[in-house]
């Protein structure tokens, strides 16, 4: 085995300090080192996006990344949603949205959605179809058909809008 | 539905918890102590004679425990294995490689990176041949054999089938005022599932027992079918589905992977994860489709179709690999006279082995239903335009009726009930059809820049395999089962021998049981894939569970139901004939007396507290059930399509589902099924496709070339519905799966070719890419230049 060196990520808000090679992939340190195993694997061309998860803020298909090269940064993945402030300690509004409005079948494509829906509502809060349309473009369904994921992005979106302003604001 | 969750009632899932927070239990999601890692080294040739295989220098990689060729599994009878169609496959290779990407060698290692350098270090001396990659070129008199490793064979021809009355199907085309005939290819696809195919095997030698965890539509086959390829008895060997990241057919056959890493956990006694990548799964798992086929019709001037005749050039691929049940080498593809009365039809077809993968049996095909489907729905729109009638009224003219069901069909089928009418007449008015019509005409008269296209399918689906009598995989029969027991304090668990891969039965099958027993469907739990727990059945595929597992669950919820009856009489200190059971409110009472009731949290208490003298205590029951025929859901489908001509690029304006499959049981996932086929349908039609280059390279083998549809390919969809219960069937139920994806790809090419249909086109193959459409155009006169 090569060479390794020492990591430090901070995922869902948690700091892990780990060893791995440089051509570890992103979605393997994750998954394998680290057991969230939430992040899947649906590809080897970068094309299905299931291994989708927020690096400091951005989505990013982490099969196409080194885990060195993520080295110093904030990841988040699906198993993070319920700790944020909007999820109130339950569900967050995508996930919600996600089993009100059937936007899941076999759900290996799911937590990949729910992070590219969270990174477009982040940007956009109010998207239009077609906007919430071309921000999954790159995550494949071979289940849903697409449409009810478009209503759980949507669902969300009313239910964030809905929400006190995020500046510590809690509903109660 | 009475408000706790029963039939009808659009409950939410009860597995979505899991998933939307990534607490789902796939296989790659496993991991044991001292698990292995097993990569697989593949040919890089179709067609090629192995002359010698060194794995010296895989094996000096540090990490790497094992490598595995044909001759070491050959030493424990694991070299090759049985198809479900009596072939033998190669688990690996070491005489001469038939298709590309195939089986040569294994690499196990401790870690998957390390396999996979190992698996470069194995080299392999290969002496190419010429490979053959169509079916057609197969049969060619000089065409090179692939299976000279039989014994019987000479060519590359696997067997000849036919179906139907040759003579009077011959004798209704002689005397037909119009026949029309059409080729078509329906080209080689794949499901790709985005979770692939992969296996953790785990051999405990304390208990000479193999527990392997599978990706595995049909756990309890695959453990018989695992016990008698290893020789390991069947109560000695476990296996697991755990969640499946989607099977739609790619999950049903044994796959070469799946006994490398089983051989390798016997051998060095740890366990051993074999996790395919995404090109494996398309160049090397089961296919679908490619079917070349010939059409006719025989009908009169007034559009009534007399006869059926159709001829196929089957391509199977290096084996004869396809997962079907045993008697039916071709599948249901006779069920191709479709929704139509027909007098005489008559099918035939030749299967051959080529330098390509094997396969042929899955996605959503319901056992080569969409093939069936495609060609009577796309010929029934050639004659339409032959005789210039309407596609609707040309179908409507043709419908098996109402009172004619059970309809036996002239290819010997017992459709089980329909109205077929009455499908295609909703879809016509929410697709606003004549609306379009005069828009199509309007745009024609205008020489507009982009033309409409309105395509109708009216198919008729075969679903629930099925009678044992005919219907069996590798021997048996193809039953289904349900056990459920009751626990004391009035919740209950549901065991089930077929296996979801998303399509929601941990929903539905509770809502069943809630109905049948007046429970919540809250307090009940499904389980299925474990075959040391469930009672066993034949797995899901084909659309069959809801046909067979639904009705067994619903059977046995009836036995429970009569115990309970039992019970409630010695509880309440009736007579038993003087219980009655209240659907509506789902408890039980003395005749008369509504108030003297108890429910079955009342009476499960008494089951294992107070249980009569009369009954043995507990309350549970089993149903394996063998269904007496197969169900018959059937639907009507309108696409209107915008075809650019300057550019080939096909959008869809309007795209009407109408489905029928008896009673529902839940709407919203019946939704969800029917949104799902129809992407894959428009899959199918617009952008999949499984190529192969004359050298054998498969050119369509990853997700950069094998194109699925994202988001922003697939429509909006409209989906409607009628209610034509299945008469046999316990509940009223058929199945629904599979009817999007065997029913949308003909109207979307329909569409297509209606919008060229003015100026004689009469086919566009699928499938249909721009590039393809602009031939299309071009060839018709229609093509225009960008402004």
């Amino acid at each position: 085995m090569s060479e390794t060196r020492e990591i430090t990520l901070t995922v869902n808000g948690t700091d892990h300090t780990i060893d791995v090679e440089p051509r570890k992939l992103l979605v393997h340190a994750i998954r394998e080192d680290l057991d969230m195993t939430g992040t899947h694997i649906g590809c080897d061309t970068g094309n299905c996006g299931a291994c989708t998860v927020l690096v400091d803020g951005e989505p990013l298909k982490s099969c196409l990344m080194f885990t060195a090269q993520a080295d110093g940064s904030e990841v988040m993945t699906v198993e993070g949603m319920e700790d944020l402030p909007e999820s109130d300690g339950d569900l967050h509004p995508l996930q919600e949205g996600f089993h009100e409005e059937h936007g899941l079948q076999c759900g290996y494509c799911t937590p990949g959605m729910i992070m590219s829906g969270k990174a477009l509502l982040d940007e956009n809060p109010d998207p239009s179809e077609e906007e919430i349309r071309e921000a999954i473009s790159g995550n494949l369904c071979r289940c849903t058909g697409y449409q009810n994921i478009v209503k759980s992005i949507e669902y969300a979106a009313e239910k964030l809008a809905a929400q006190p302003a995020a500046d510590g604001g809690r509903i109660i | 539905g009475h408000g706790r969750g029963g039939m009808g009632e659009g409950v939410k899932r009860k597995e979505d918890k899991r998933f939307i927070t990534g607490r789902g239990n796939y296989v790659d999601d496993i991991k044991k102590p001292g698990m292995l890692h097993c990569e697989i080294v593949r040919s890089p040739h179709a067609h090629a004679r192995i002359n010698e295989i060194d794995t010296s220098r895989a094996m000096e990689v540090d990490g790497v425990v094992a490598v595995l060729t044909a001759e070491d599994l050959a030493a424990h009878e694991l070299a090759t294995m049985p198809t479900l169609m009596d072939d033998t496959q190669d688990v690996l290779v070491n005489d001469k490689v038939k298709f590309q990407s195939q089986e040569v060698a294994a690499v196990i290692a401790e870690d998957r990176y390390v396999a996979k350098d190992g698996a470069e270090k194995v080299a392999v001396d290969y002496e190419v041949l010429d490979p053959v990659v169509t079916a057609e070129d197969a049969l060619e008199a000089d065409a090179p054999l692939i299976r000279d490793e039989l014994d019987d064979q000479e060519d590359n021809h696997i067997f000849d089938w036919d179906v139907g009355d040759k003579e009077a199907t011959d004798k209704v085309f002689e005397a037909a005022d119009v026949t029309v005939s059409e080729q078509m290819e329906y080209q080689r696809l794949h499901p790709a599932p985005i979770e692939t195919c992969g296996c953790v095997t785990d051999w405990d030698p304390g208990k000479d027992k193999i527990t392997v965890h599978l990706t595995s539509q049909a756990p309890h086959a695959h453990r018989t079918l695992f016990s008698q390829v290893s020789g390991i008895p069947e109560h000695k060997v476990r296996i697991v589905s755990p969640d499946i990241g989607g099977g739609f057919g790619n999950k049903v056959p044994i796959y070469p992977g799946y006994v490398v890493a089983a051989a390798a956990s016997v051998v060095l006694e740890r366990p051993v994860k074999w996790m395919e990548e995404r090109s494996e799964n398309i160049q090397t798992t089961g296919f679908a489709r490619d079917y070349d086929m010939t059409g006719e019709l025989a009908a009169t001037e007034d559009g009534i179709i007399k006869g059926v005749r159709t001829d196929v050039l089957a391509n199977h691929g290096a084996y004869n690999a396809v997962a079907q049940p045993s008697k039916f080498p071709a599948g249901f593809f006779n069920i191709f006279t479709g929704s139509y009365d027909v007098e005489a039809a008559y099918g035939s077809l030749t299967a051959a082995f080529t330098n390509t993968a094997p396969g042929g049996v899955a996605y959503r095909c319901s056992f080569r239903v969409t093939e069936a489907v495609y060609l009577i729905e796309r010929m029934v729109k050639v004659l339409a335009q032959e005789l210039d009638m309407d596609p609707a009224e040309i179908r409507r003219r043709n419908f098996i009726q109402p009172e004619q069901f059970p309809y036996e069909s002239a290819t010997g089928w017992n459709y089980d009930s329909g109205d077929y009418e009455k499908a295609l007449d909703k879809a016509l008015e929410m697709a606003d059809y004549d609306h379009y019509r005069e828009e199509q005409r309007r745009r024609i008269e205008n020489d507009a820049d982009k033309l409409i296209g309105i395509g109708i399918s009216s198919f008729t689906e075969v679903v629930g395999a099925g009678p044992g009598k005919s219907c069996d995989i590798a021997g048996i029969e193809m039953f289904d089962s349900a056990d459920i027991r009751v626990n004391p304090t009035g919740n209950a668990v549901l065991r089930v021998g077929v296996q979801t891969q998303g399509q929601g039965h941990e929903t539905t099958f509770a809502q069943i049981v809630a109905e049948e027993l007046g429970m919540d469907v809250e307090n009940i739990t499904v389980e299925h894939g474990d075959t040391d727990t469930d009672p066993y059945g034949l797995g899901t595929y084909g659309s069959r569970s809801t046909p067979v597992a639904g009705a067994a669950t619903a059977v046995a919820a009836r036995k429970v139901r009569d115990k309970a009856k039992s019970i409630a009489a010695n509880e309440l200190e009736a007579a038993e004939e003087d219980i009655e059971w209240d659907r509506g409110s789902g408890e039980f009472h003395v005749a008369g007396a509504p108030d003297r009731s108890l429910t079955i949290t009342e009476i499960a208490a008494s089951a294992y507290m107070n249980h009569p003298g009369s009954e043995e205590p507990g309350l549970e029951a089993v149903n394996y059930y063998d269904p007496p025929e197969m169900t018959y859901p059937f639907g009507s489908y309108i696409v209107v399509v915008e075809v650019d001509r300057e550019t080939g690029e096909v959008d869809f304006e309007r795209f009407v589902a109408v489905d029928d499959c008896g009673n529902r049981i839940n709407p919203m996932v019946i939704e969800g099924q029917i949104h799902g086929g129809l992407a894959q349908g428009i899959g199918t039609a617009m952008m999949e496709h499984v190529t192969y280059d004359e050298n054998g390279n498969c050119t369509g083998g990853d997700f950069m070339n094998y194109l699925l549809p994202t988001a922003n390919e697939i429509p909006n969809f409209e989906t409607g519905y009628t209610v034509t219960p299945s008469p046999h069937h316990p509940i009223g139920a058929k199945g629904v799966g599979e009817s999007p994806t065997v029913g949308s790809p003909p109207a979307i090419v329909n569409a297509v070719v209606d919008a060229m249909a003015h100026a004689g086109t009469t086919h566009v193959e699928m499938p249909m890419t721009p590039d393809r459409v602009w031939e299309n155009l071009a060839e018709a006169g229609l093509e225009r230049d960008p402004a």
